[in-house]
């Protein structure tokens, strides 16, 4: 999974991070690549820059500093030497590469008629490394089920709390028939190419043998899309939020289709006030919310909600395993 | 006897020589021409396939002859090998490398060169311009080519004979 990361690192920064100790390597979440500015490394917990000895440190004045000559050669290997088929991925400022990883660019942005039409100078660099944990989702799916039958569910949670892992995760599981579960065909519409991690529309991840994916669509039109052509018995969508969302929601559901999805908020209170969520709220439309936190590492459920936001089941604040 | 022997020979390598100088005539134009191709396919491959230029030139490397075949071939292992170094230093290695091999000239080596210059560096509006103005200026080299088959082809091959024949007089 790593190597993958390395291969797209110029050779010079490909050495220091290779020299890290194993420990730290296997920790690393973020390696942040800034032109002339510190060679930075982050890890759950904190952020460290890296010497030209490959060490780690805290005092910036000790760090490497990327030249401008390692930001172009990065560029170069992101995009294989042809940055016209970045162009789309200009446009977003980020790239998916093999393994799911993903690189998020920054520089100078070319601006056409008041809307972006590519980045110049890049001389920035945020490799997010992607570790997928199986299994995150397994001591939720016991309170997906009401009476035998499936709901569906909405995600809620602040960045960076893991609630993407957590969709992709269900995703798999539902796919894949795991936990005696009945094996269902699963949709996943991944606009920003995050819940899949797909390159050239094939899926990085692992979200299951009975999954489609369709990699950077729009979210309602992908949905109906799916709906019409697929035939899921689960979407799977990140981060709904604008008015065609929840319109591609209830289309969805009405159709008989399962939807699983988040949203971004601290609590349930935040969610409703929220205009489209809040009208999918009071239809009922989610019958299970599950609420995350950082409170005890990524991932921490704090919490599963019915449509009328009782608590379901005797939920310990539990972390699950990750 | 052994004279008569002498003179076929020098005879018969003059003649030969003669047309050797000849088939580069002949053979410049057609590999200008497999360049023109080649440089199509790329096009297509950036307007529609939107592959990568590895994947282009390798795919163009399996497709044409040689030497063309050659060329794009080296410059796929420059640009995956020479770990990130600019597109420009990969291929401009790879048209140096490749062109005493070829019958090909040093005014359409100038145009692949220049081509190199913007490989890669912009979105596909201007790489598909690139490509397609390169493609002109090689059509260009192509009729001066031609031109110069025509003019040098038969004059390259009776001259190797006569230089042969005025020879093998002097001598005898």
């Amino acid at each position: 999974m790593f190597h993958r990361v390395l291969g797209v690192l110029p050779l010079s920064i490909r050495n220091l991070i290779e020299s890290l100790p194993t420990s730290e390597k296997d920790r690393l979440e973020e390696i942040r690549i800034r032109q002339d500015r510190p060679l930075e490394v982050m890890t759950t917990e904190t952020s460290r820059f890296v010497t030209p000895k490959g060490r780690l440190t805290r005092e910036p004045r000790e760090a490497y500093r990327p030249s401008r000559e390692d930001c172009r050669k990065m560029l170069n290997l992101i995009s294989n030497h042809s940055l016209y088929v970045l162009e789309e991925e200009l446009k977003r400022g980020y790239v998916t590469i093999e393994g799911g990883h993903r690189i998020g660019l920054a520089g100078k942005v070319v601006v056409e008629e008041g809307r972006v039409k590519h980045l110049r100078d890049v001389t920035g660099f945020n490799v997010r490394i992607a570790r997928q944990i199986p299994g995150v989702a397994d001591a939720l799916i016991p309170y997906l089920f009401h009476g035998g039958r499936m709901e569906n569910v909405l995600i809620v949670s602040p960045p960076q709390c893991g609630k993407t892992t957590l969709l992709r995760d269900l995703a798999r599981i539902f796919s894949a028939g795991d936990k005696g579960l009945r094996p269902r065909k699963v949709g996943i519409v991944d606009e920003r190419s995050e819940l899949a991690g797909c390159v050239q529309g094939i899926p990085q991840h692992d979200v299951g043998p009975r999954t489609d994916v369709l990699d950077g669509c729009p979210k309602a039109e992908g949905m109906m899309m799916m709906i019409r052509s697929m035939s899921p018995d689960i979407l799977v969508v990140d981060e709904i939020g604008r008015r065609e969302d929840g319109e591609a929601v209830y289309e969805a559901v009405h159709a008989g289709v399962h939807v699983f999805t988040t949203a971004h908020g601290r609590s349930l209170e935040e969610v409703c006030r929220r205009p489209t969520l809040s009208q999918l709220a009071r239809d009922g439309v989610f019958n299970r919310y599950i609420l995350l936190s950082r409170r005890r590492g990524p991932g921490t459920v704090e919490g599963v909600f019915d449509r009328s936001f009782r608590r379901v089941g005797r939920m310990e604040v539990a972390r699950s395993p990750c | 006897m052994l004279k008569l022997i002498g003179a076929v020979l020098v005879l018969f390598s003059t003649t030969l020589t003669g047309f050797r100088m000849a088939r580069r005539y002949a053979e410049r134009p057609r590999q200008i021409r497999q360049l023109r191709q080649s440089l199509s396919l790329l096009e297509t491959d950036i307007s529609y396939g939107s592959r990568t230029l590895v994947d282009a030139f390798g795919f163009i490397a399996k497709r044409e002859r040689e030497p063309v075949a050659t060329l794009f071939s080296t410059c796929v292992r420059y640009l995956e090998t020479l770990d990130g170094a600019s597109t420009y230093q990969c291929w401009k290695r790879a048209v140096e490398e490749t062109w005493p091999h070829t019958a090909m000239k040093t005014p359409e080596r100038e145009v692949m060169v220049d081509f190199g210059k913007n490989l890669g560096l912009s979105d596909r509006q201007d790489q598909l311009q690139h490509v397609r103005m390169t493609i002109a200026n090689l059509e260009v080299e192509e009729h001066h080519a031609r031109d110069e088959q025509m003019r040098y082809e038969k004059m390259c091959k009776t001259l190797g004979f006569l230089a042969g024949a005025l020879l093998v007089i002097l001598m005898i």
